[in-house]
């Protein structure tokens, strides 16, 4: 088997199982097709992660490395939040107060999980190298993060009701990975110096902005084809009003269905 | 709202320029913007096509949108390969077309992911900061 047709099996086949998994879980009613939706993304995501030893050749597998190391810190953060978030005052689902203990202890792990792998020797690297990925992954996310952060607080402000308090602490977590960004662009990583990690800042910016533009004009195109499709179909059939003898009969189904004494 | 998105940004932008720096990439900053567009226009055509299947559903599944929309995405990924081929605005540091091209597609899909977990920790962190707060009492006054 040449070396296009081992990545395209053992790289870009599991790389499509995992929106075809979700795709089919997120669309079926049945619950055993739903189950086969999980288990293929999950088995899709295995095949990334097992990428790097699966095709060690392929170019494309710095992903795959890059996910593995991910996954990790990740799941901690994602977990942590929804421990903080469902051990308050939530009217469903809400889990015991111990929880909430249990989830900034994840989320901490996990933030300093992702720093440490920027300033300690935690960097995801590949044949002695930085993977490339990553230096495309941690400047987007550092950069969109703050940025969210940001808005976010100033729509609980402006819209929430008596949300001082809540858009405060989002002014500070904005502020502090502001900070991170900063240090980052003046104080060498442990594998990315300041200047490599400005230039790929920017590259981030030009990125987010490119696929925001993008993304916006394929949804512009999407309503186009669909206005398009429906002013070509034919105006329905339409029915005759009913006539005295319909009404009549209409009134005599309602009179004999509405019951109750009759109001003074 | 949006400029309160945009505040850091132009606070980096000036923290950059102050450092003496010419913001970062400079001139490879229009290649990543440009193939950005164009792989986040093709894959999201092929994303919202899968869509029109759900839209199908109360249609009687017709076929001229699919259609439209598949050539909307093959539109993006035809304007890929023209502009690759002919000019080098497009080429980043790969040495083939096919290998910018896979480039940009795993480049698409890091970057998606980072977005969503950015995505992710916001909207976390502005329902977790909400719900930590003591439950409110509404008080009604007498008529």
């Amino acid at each position: 088997m040449d070396a296009m047709a081992q990545a395209a099996l053992w790289f870009w086949l599991p790389v499509a199982l995992i929106p075809l998994g979700i795709w089919i879980f997120l669309s079926s009613k049945e619950s055993l097709q739903r189950r086969m939706g999980q288990a293929m993304a999950l088995l899709g995501l295995t095949g990334v992660v097992l990428s790097p030893w699966t095709v060690p050749e392929s170019p494309s597998i710095a992903a795959g490395h890059l996910v593995g190391f991910l996954i990790g810190p990740a799941a901690l953060l994602l977990a942590g939040l929804y421990l903080v978030a469902f051990s308050g005052n939530v009217a469903v689902g809400k889990l015991p107060k111990s929880d909430r203990r249990l989830g900034v202890m994840a989320f901490l792990i996990g933030f300093v999980w992702f720093t440490g792998m920027h300033w300690w020797n935690l960097t995801p690297s590949l044949d002695g190298e930085v993977n490339r990925y990553w230096l495309v992954f941690w400047p987007t996310f550092l950069l969109l993060l703050t940025c969210l952060c940001s808005a976010s607080a100033l729509s609980l402000r402006v819209i929430g009701d008596r949300r001082t308090k809540e858009s405060n602490v989002l002014w500070f977590v904005s502020g502090f990975v502001f900070s991170l960004i900063v240090l980052a662009m003046t104080i060498d990583g442990s594998a990315v110096d300041a200047a490599s990690f400005r230039y790929h800042l920017w590259l981030a910016g030009a990125d987010l902005l490119g696929t925001a533009v993008g993304f916006a004009i394929a949804v512009l195109v999407f309503g186009g084809v669909i206005m398009l499709h429906e002013r070509s179909l034919e105006e329905p059939p339409s029915v005759h009003p009913p006539t005295p003898k319909e009404f009549e009969h209409v009134a005599a189904i309602v009179s004999a269905n509405i019951g109750g004494e009759e109001s003074e | 709202m949006i400029l309160s998105f945009l505040l850091p940004l132009f606070a980096l932008l000036a923290i950059d320029l102050s450092l003496g720096g010419s913001v970062g990439a400079g001139a490879d900053s229009l290649p990543r913007f440009a193939n950005a567009l164009l792989t986040a226009y093709t894959l999201g055509s092929l994303v919202l096509l899968g869509n029109l299947f759900f839209y199908a559903d109360s249609r009687q599944r017709p076929l001229a949108p699919l259609f439209g929309m598949l050539a909307a995405a093959g539109m993006g990924l035809l304007t890929s390969v023209f502009l690759l081929e002919n000019t080098d605005m497009l080429m980043e540091n790969n040495g083939s077309i096919r290998a910018q091209i896979m480039y940009n597609i795993v480049h698409m899909l890091v970057s998606a992911g980072s977005i969503l977990l950015a995505f992710g920790l916001a909207l976390g962190l502005t329902f977790a900061t909400i719900t930590a707060q003591k439950a409110r009492k509404t008080s009604f006054e007498e008529e």
